[in-house]
């Protein structure tokens, strides 16, 4: 049995060994590749550190292109009653029922003495 | 004293009474507290004809024909309370443009303020800002001399406890004009209602 064990795993450890060799050659090539590849590009990327200061004009205008920027609280309070002018009116009225409530008691009360008079 | 007499005098007392109530009721106007509801003037914003935005450009003038209104208009801010600043309350106030928002006829929901009554100085610029229908013009002449014309799409009478912000400040993909004045009930000097005018951009000229 343990014969047996150490035959598998002595047969195992090539096999990995052969695959490892052969499978990653082409990616080892391709980060090769990959790490020469972006050479170049640090050199554009310090060339396109200019225009940097684009995207910092660009959000000074984006809330000018529209909607509400800053949503007010509550709702607004557009109007303010005319209570002077209120006020007055509420008098005048007062007063001239105050004046005709005088008016009527006066009339009342010469009407129920002639009456009383006619009747004596 | 005699039933007649007695009679002739509670009659007087009555017609006291009933005038002296009469004046404060008939002055207040308006329907009582709580029995309107807030409901819409109108509603359904008619089919959307898509004219092109214009450029920023602030708002130096409001006409709107159909109620007789030809105002400057002011810049509007914010008050130190987090609300809208509304115009001063003077004789001749003037509406107010509502500076976080959009210029008339950019994308976006433009946002212009004024008041219905200015306290003792009476009517405000936008005293009969709820008598406009749909369909009706708005014209914001800007300062580079661009004329936008708006189209009126709906007239809304909301509670100010429920002030819809959402649909008043809420982003839109045309450019659309919002007029706010208050109205409804008085409740001490104030009122207790909000009067919404939607519109959309129709046209733009320039003079």
């Amino acid at each position: 049995m343990a014969l047996a064990c150490t035959a598998v795993l002595a047969g195992a450890v090539p096999a990995f060994a052969d695959g490892a060799s052969a499978t990653p050659s082409p990616a080892r090539s391709a980060t090769q590749s990959a790490t020469r590849a972006p050479s170049p590009v640090p050199t554009s990327d310090r060339a396109s550190t200019a225009p940097s200061a684009v995207p910092s004009a660009a959000p000074t205008r984006a809330p000018r292109s529209g909607q509400v920027s800053v949503v007010p609280s509550g709702a607004p309070n557009t109007g303010v009653a005319p209570t002077s002018s209120d006020s007055h009116g509420t008098g005048a009225l007062i007063g001239g029922g105050a004046a005709a409530a005088v008016v009527l008691g006066g009339g009342a009360v010469f009407l129920v003495r002639r009456r009383q008079a006619n009747g004596a | 004293m005699r039933p007649f007499s007695r009679s002739a005098l509670a009659a007087v007392a009555l017609a006291a009474l009933l005038t002296g109530c009469g004046g404060p009721g008939a002055t207040a106007g308006g329907p009582a507290n709580g029995t309107r509801p807030s409901a819409p003037t109108s509603s359904a914003p008619p089919a959307a004809r898509s004219v092109s935005a214009v450029g920023r450009s602030v708002p130096v003038r409001l006409r709107i024909p159909a109620i007789g209104v030809d105002t400057p208009v002011m810049k509007l801010g914010l008050a130190g309370d987090g609300t809208v600043q509304v115009p001063p309350i003077t004789a001749h106030d003037r509406a107010g443009w509502y500076e976080h928002s959009p210029t008339p006829g950019q994308t976006g929901p433009s946002v212009i303020l004024g008041h219905v009554t200015v306290g003792a100085y009476g009517d405000g610029v936008f005293r009969h800002l709820k008598d406009l229908r749909r369909g009706e013009r708005i014209v914001a002449r800007l300062e580079n001399g661009t004329a936008a014309e708006f189209t009126v799409t709906e007239v809304r009478t909301v509670a100010k406890d429920h002030f819809p912000s959402d649909e008043v400040y809420g982003n839109v993909h045309r450019p659309e004009l919002r007029l706010i004045t208050c109205g409804g009930a008085r409740t001490g000097d104030g009122y207790r209602d909000n009067v919404i005018v939607f519109a959309e951009l129709s046209s733009t000229s320039r003079s």
